[in-house]
């Protein structure tokens, strides 16, 4: 599945958000799927569950190690990816398309101000290496 | 205090290995893929980087009687060019670190945890005593790469070691300047070679040039839990006995000499007498386990995982732990892991995950 990339926002703990209509759809971004390595394992919380900002929403373990999911905005689980529960590879090989992790609904719009747009995310990481 | 670097350490930055601190040294995590680099080991052939890792020779006319007052294994049975997996123990018992000790022409020599060198010399020197012999700390000078996997012996074969020149299974050669040991920490068939530091890197190369898959740390560790091994420091400490750690296999009940521990050890593998019991364990869920995580036995907490991670053989979370009990648990045995505020749950097994055909 190709994505366009224009519509990615990121942040600077690594998650994705693409907006669709009023659905957020939540991953992780393709920085992060090589800084884990092999993703092995996921855990998703239950639709319906609402979060705030900033909470866990769940976690990946890749064969090095357990790392948390943080939600970039303030909403509730509409859908989870079953799917890559069943295949946490595909997390690995297509992070932004097949390899989505939850969608959200009732977010607050405002959560997504300091998001950055996926060229600015580059430059962060830049940044971040220097 | 700075990383210390291996020879290879330019090898692995050039093989784009991402690098980690282990035991003050900057060594490779993993190279490319880790469950790839896992599973060319189990079905081709990886080498590692274990520089970093002692080498201390014992000689002298008391040798034998002073690694006989050492540790727990009976030295005067081991014959000339074999090897015997053994530990260091302290006067309570606990172990100070695990090693092997292999014997060579006139000496002895011991393969020690870069973690614990500097407690394992403190132990050599003060256990001295009278004894007259020679300890003699080459970790600094000697590097060592481990070539280990199935095709392991054709790759040796292949950078010019002729196959009658290998050693036999946990048994060692010296050719030349070069120590070559049929061991390893993997599980499988493989070497230990063992060369000056201004030669690893062309043994690297020529090891790498004939098809080897070069293999880090992270692989290091899921190879050796999928096949029990257990890590110093981690699975043991001077707060853990071998009978604990499940180590009786390596501790002869007929041993004449005395060593340090010695009353306290047979004691408890009389009497089962202990503290604690090492489990070996799976997961019945997808869950994997984790270092520290509480082990439960019908909802009570029981004890912690000690090792852990996840098994690219089987495709399911393994791990090693401690259960606060003298009682051994019998294989099948359910138990949970809490992982992250829930319990997982988890089955006792009797034997690795993984054996080598």
């Amino acid at each position: 599945m190709t994505v366009d990339m224009s519509n990615v926002l990121c942040t600077r703990s690594h998650e994705y958000i693409i907006q669709e209509g009023d659905v957020l759809k939540i991953g992780i971004t393709d920085f992060a799927v090589e800084q884990l390595g092999d993703i092995v394992f996921v855990e998703l919380p239950e639709v319906g569950t609402a979060f705030e900002k900033g909470d866990i929403f769940g976690t990946i373990e890749s064969v090095k190690a357990a790392s948390e999911l943080y939600l970039p905005v303030s909403g509730k689980i509409v859908e989870i990816n079953e799917k890559v529960q069943e295949d946490p590879e595909s997390i690995n090989n297509d992070c932004f398309g097949d390899g989505w992790l939850v969608k959200v609904v009732d977010f607050k719009s405002d959560d997504l101000n300091d998001a950055m747009y996926y060229d600015e995310y580059k430059d962060f990481l830049e940044q971040e290496e220097e | 205090m700075e990383n210390k670097r291996t020879p290879l350490y330019e090898e692995h930055v050039k093989l784009g290995a991402k690098m980690f601190p282990f035991a003050g040294w900057e060594v490779p995590l993993q190279y490319s893929s880790v469950k790839e680099e896992h599973l060319a080991v189990r079905h081709n052939v990886g080498i590692f980087d274990v520089s970093h890792m002692g080498q201390v020779f014992v000689s002298g006319n008391d040798a034998l009687s002073y690694l006989q007052n050492l540790v727990p294994q009976d030295i005067s049975k081991l014959v000339e060019n074999k090897a015997s997996y053994s530990m260091l123990v302290n006067e309570d018992g606990g172990i100070i670190d695990d090693l092997i000790i292999y014997r060579l022409k006139g000496r002895y020599l011991l393969i020690v945890n870069a973690s614990r060198i500097q407690e394992d010399l403190s132990r050599l020197i003060s256990m001295k005593n009278s004894y007259d012999v020679v300890i003699d700390n080459r970790s600094e000078e000697l590097a060592m790469i481990a070539v280990q996997g199935p095709k392991a012996s054709d790759l040796v074969e292949a950078i010019g070691i002729s196959k009658t020149d290998h050693p036999e299974r946990f048994s060692i050669k010296e050719l030349n300047s070069v120590l070559i040991a049929r061991t390893g920490y993997t599980g499988e068939d493989g070497f230990e070679i063992i060369v000056e530091n201004k030669d690893a890197v062309d043994l690297w190369k020529k090891l790498v040039a004939h098809g080897a898959v070069p293999v880090g740390f992270a692989a290091r560790d899921t190879l050796r839990l999928e096949a029990s091994y257990l890590l110093y420091g981690q699975d043991m400490d001077e707060q853990t006995t071998p009978i604990e750690a499940s180590l009786c296999w390596a501790i002869p009940r007929d041993k004449q000499a005395d060593y340090a521990g010695k009353a306290i050890i047979l004691n408890q593998m009389q009497t089962k007498n202990v503290k604690k019991k090492l489990v070996r364990f799976k997961m019945l869920d997808k869950s994997i386990p984790r270092h520290d995580y509480r082990i439960y036995i019908e909802n009570q907490d029981m004890g912690k995982v000690t090792s852990g991670g996840f098994s690219p053989c089987t495709n399911t979370g393994i791990g090693l732990g401690f259960i606060d009990s003298k009682e051994p648990f019998a294989e099948g045995t359910k138990i949970d892991i809490m992982i992250r505020g829930k319990l997982h749950p988890a089955e006792i097994i009797g034997k690795p995950v993984y054996n080598r055909k």
